[in-house]
């Protein structure tokens, strides 16, 4: 049941500061047991992108939202950062992506992050790209930061128990868990994926099909776990050795559409 | 730290795990080959059924799609000196044989 949000909000916003004036007023349809996101741990996020933005020095973060439930409408989706005094509108371009700027209050009260869709209907991530590449090209610097700032903003949306291994309370949150050498921080293209080659120079390796779908060649069932923040978009998903370090940042990940 | 470090022997050993070799003789698994560049050659994109694929080659492991597409596996067991392959089929929702790729 959609719930149409009271007077409050807009009375917070203006009240506002100067810094919300420039967003466009927007207004939102809560619903019930919307997806949210601590506000707290994306800027943490984005503290952490600058901190290690030398692993892509041309890059710029924003975070994306996407589809995780067939149906799931993308388009006009509203963003808000909300606490219990103020609420204020996100930007979210026609990509579903958007930014998110620093503030106390909304630090100070915990805010969330929350469109206005239902829990379960959508999962998100960090967005990290160099100018310059062909849309099917990657830079594995932006993915591995991306899984960094990712992993620190807790974005990740209800992986399985043990998705992690029983290691899951230890990385968790942690952004260290980019490094391991097999990790699982699932990527997702921008269309369904046939291959994934890495591209280093005259070095170039085309990843095992178990590094795509969500590792589905190995796992059959997993399309069919419930947990899966991946199920509408199984086939554009895929893993990246983030940890293996004789591919450098500068390593190039060529996507190949079905 | 004591986790830390069991997880580390745990994370070694199942390195440990990983299945050796075949010899030469063994028997091939379900969705295994002998070949993935002679099964590759056998098959043509753009025509080429999931049948004659299943008549060429048994059955592989299937990841469907919920867009009628379909990927099909098989693979190339490590024999003695020989690394695994791997042979990746990719079917359009017509059934027909659409991509393929030798890993």
């Amino acid at each position: 049941m959609k719930l149409r949000r009271t007077s409050f909000f807009s009375v917070t916003l203006l009240v506002s500061t100067v810094a919300f004036a420039q967003h466009d007023a927007v207004v939102i349809t809560a619903v019930r047991d919307p997806v949210k996101k601590s506000y707290k741990k994306m800027v943490d996020g984005a503290k952490l992108f600058e901190e290690r933005r030398h692993l892509a020095p041309a890059a710029s973060l924003r975070f994306k939202l996407i589809p995780r439930k067939d149906g799931t409408p993308m388009d006009g989706v509203a963003l808000e950062v909300a606490a219990d005094s103020l609420a204020i509108p996100l930007k979210v371009g026609p990509d579903r992506t958007f930014t998110l700027e620093r503030n106390q209050v909304a630090l100070k009260e915990n805010a969330q992050v929350m469109p206005n869709r239902k829990a379960g209907t959508m999962t998100w991530r960090a967005d990290v790209r160099t100018p310059g590449l062909p849309p099917n090209v990657r830079r594995l610097g932006d993915l591995r930061l991306e899984c960094e700032v990712g992993m620190k903003s807790d974005l990740i949306s209800r992986y399985p128990a043990g998705f992690f291994g029983w290691l899951e309370e230890l990385f968790r949150g942690n952004p260290a868990y980019c490094h391991r050498d097999k990790n699982r921080y699932l990527f997702f293209a921008d269309r369904p994926i046939f291959s994934v080659t890495l591209v280093d120079g005259s070095r170039r390796e085309v990843l095992p099909v178990d590094m795509l779908y969500a590792g589905a060649s190995r796992d059959p069932k997993w399309k069919q776990d419930k947990y899966c923040d991946c199920e509408v978009l199984f086939d554009r998903t895929y893993f990246v050795p983030l940890g293996d370090t004789t591919w450098p940042d500068d390593t190039l990940v060529v996507l190949e559409y079905m | 730290m004591k986790a830390i470090l069991a997880a580390t022997a745990l994370l070694a050993g199942c390195a440990l795990l990983q299945p050796p070799p075949k010899p030469a003789n063994a028997p091939l698994g379900p969705g295994e080959i002998l070949s993935a560049r002679t099964a590759e050659s056998a098959l043509t994109t753009g025509r080429s059924t999931k049948a004659d694929v299943r008549a060429a080659l048994g059955e592989g492991t299937v990841v469907s799609f919920d867009s009628g597409y379909e990927v099909w596996v098989y693979r190339q067991p490590a024999v003695e000196k020989a690394p695994a392959a791997e042979l990746v089929l990719l079917f359009e929702r017509s059934g027909i044989l659409s991509k393929t790729r030798v890993r």
